[in-house]
């Protein structure tokens, strides 16, 4: 494969990890830059945090205040090297394990305390 | 054999899809107050959500990606949020009416008011998307949803002047109450052509596993399915020209309505008239949280399936169960169903640019679709639909304040 649009097939591309499962977006990307040395793709950040520094100030705000009042002080974001990428085609994968992430701290707490609770949450295929 | 099953389904599923709260009532209105002369209208709605559904549809056969995925990829996050957000606010209202038509049917079966019903219902809609599977939501609605043919039937029972039925498929102007009859014109475009339907679509031709195979069963499905479910709406506006207009009854609640079924048809045309109010409703508010979850998920890269357990996409399956038992709580509370129909159909019309227009640029991308992308007749009708889109977000405002009273 030749060369990728980094705005168009990496940026808010769908993630999955080791497993398949898919574990959010690539919110934002990050460039490391050393003396010396030119610049290169770093990071993959996925979380709220990153989208809502994407859209502005205010956004950043009202996502910073809406945490505020489930009472998180944590940020739930992960930051993944680059170098964790396997594949890029219509997903990217991560060499990851996606429950390790922090970007899927809501997805784990929701599925042990809400789901796991009501009858019909879990089992095989419907 | 199994494709000519599955083409028949989708037909099916698209006739019980389309007539729903919004369709039904707009369409009465017109025809108690305007006769036939709104049925163009019907028929503009129905021709478009016909090619927006085969788009969206063969995007996602091609692809093997939905709509939803494709606008956060393609267009960026923050681009993203417009139709995140025109989307939510407008299904949220559709979805409010939807449970109100429920409420409403239950009302008029049992005599008990409708704001006991809206709770219940939401309850029974997320158990049924709680435990049941793609397969139940979209057939088992659409199975029962066949019962709106009786509007057919009552059409034909009355009949209808054909010729003059005939001259109404053609766009013509009012000769009295103009902001009223474009009001209901737009109210009647933002009935037929509702976003989540075409995100629906396309997220339900990636839950049934659709390749480049089902290319021709979308197309017969997104087709034939809009032209009988386009067919029913405008047999409502049939019988409600033919029932309410000449005793000059406006439609200001819904048991007026039940009166175009019951004249032509008696008692049973009451029953059916409940039936098809409770039924298609329904399935509406189980597709239209679908629809959102949907939305939210793929947009921002979450598990999704409604072939998984809750367990394996619990920030998806915790979606649709807020947002249904959210849409409950007005109806609940006794906000007036047929008001909010009339204005979430409106603002519907308004919100169409942000979710039609980006279908252009997807459509012509030769990456995602190969030689399956546009050709000039299907990119000139998607133009001509992103500017009646246009128009509708312009007029919409202005047509509420002046026509919608």
């Amino acid at each position: 494969m030749g060369a990728l649009h980094l705005s168009h097939d990496v940026i808010d591309a769908q993630l999955v990890d080791r497993q398949q499962e898919k574990i959010g977006r690539i919110d934002e990307l990050l460039l490391e830059l050393e003396d010396g040395q030119p610049p290169r793709v770093a990071t993959i950040v996925i979380g709220g945090v990153a989208r809502a520094r994407r859209v502005g100030r205010w956004m950043l705000a009202l996502h910073r205040a809406v945490h505020a009042l489930f009472g998180h002080r944590e940020e739930q974001e992960s930051r993944v090297p680059f170098d964790a990428v396997r594949r890029i085609a219509d997903t990217i994968e991560l060499d990851v394990e996606g429950d390790a992430l922090a970007s899927m701290r809501l997805e784990r707490w929701l599925a042990t305390h809400i789901v796991l609770r009501i009858p019909g949450g879990s089992g095989e295929r419907k | 054999m199994k494709k000519w099953a599955e083409v028949a389904l989708g037909v099916v599923t698209s006739i019980g899809g389309f007539l729903e709260v919004g369709s039904i009532a707009t369409s009465a209105q017109g025809g108690a107050e305007f006769g036939y002369q709104l049925a163009w209208v019907l028929v503009l709605g129905t021709m478009s959500l016909a090619i927006l559904m085969e788009m969206t549809g063969r995007l996602a056969a091609v692809s093997q990606r939905t709509y939803a995925d494709l606008l956060r990829e393609r267009f960026g996050y923050r681009f993203f949020l417009l139709p995140l957000v025109a989307v939510f606010v407008v299904s949220l209202l559709v979805v409010i009416s939807e449970i109100g038509g429920v409420s409403i049917a239950l009302q008029i079966a049992t005599g008990i008011d409708f704001r006991w019903w809206a709770i219940p219902t939401a309850i029974v809609g997320w158990f049924l998307l709680w435990r049941g599977n793609f397969t139940i939501v979209e057939q088992g609605t659409a199975m029962l949803g066949l019962v709106a043919i009786s509007f057919a039937v009552g059409a034909l029972k009355l009949h209808p002047v054909w010729p003059t039925l005939g001259r109404a498929m053609l766009p013509s102007l009012p000769s009295h109450d103009r902001a009223r009859y474009w009001y209901l014109a737009v109210s009647i475009l933002g009935a037929s052509i509702s976003p989540y339907l075409y995100l629906f679509y396309s997220a339900g031709a990636i839950e049934d596993e659709w390749t480049i195979e089902h290319l021709g069963v979308n197309r017969v499905t997104a087709g034939m399915g809009n032209v009988f479910g386009g067919g029913l709406a405008i047999a409502t506006l049939v019988t409600a020209a033919l029932v309410l207009a000449p005793r000059e009854i406006k439609v200001d609640r819904y048991e007026q309505i039940a009166l175009v079924l019951a004249t032509p048809l008696g008692r049973a045309g009451l029953v059916f008239f409940i039936m098809t109010l409770f039924i298609t409703c329904f399935g509406a508010t189980l597709e239209i949280v679908l629809a959102m979850a949907y939305l939210l998920a793929q947009g921002l890269g979450w598990n999704w399936s409604e072939n998984l357990k809750p367990d394996k996409d619990a920030r998806f399956a915790t979606s649709y169960s807020v947002l249904i038992l959210l849409a409950a709580l007005p109806i609940a509370i006794g906000m007036d169903p047929l008001t909010l129909t009339n204005i979430s159909m409106v603002a519907t019309a308004a919100s169409l640019p942000v979710t039609v227009i980006p279908l252009f640029v997807l459509m012509n991308d030769g990456d995602l679709l190969n030689t399956h992308v546009n050709g000039w007749p299907s990119n000139l009708a998607l133009v001509v639909i992103a500017l009646l889109s246009i128009v509708l977000l312009v007029a919409a405002l202005p047509l509420q304040l002046l026509g919608g009273g």
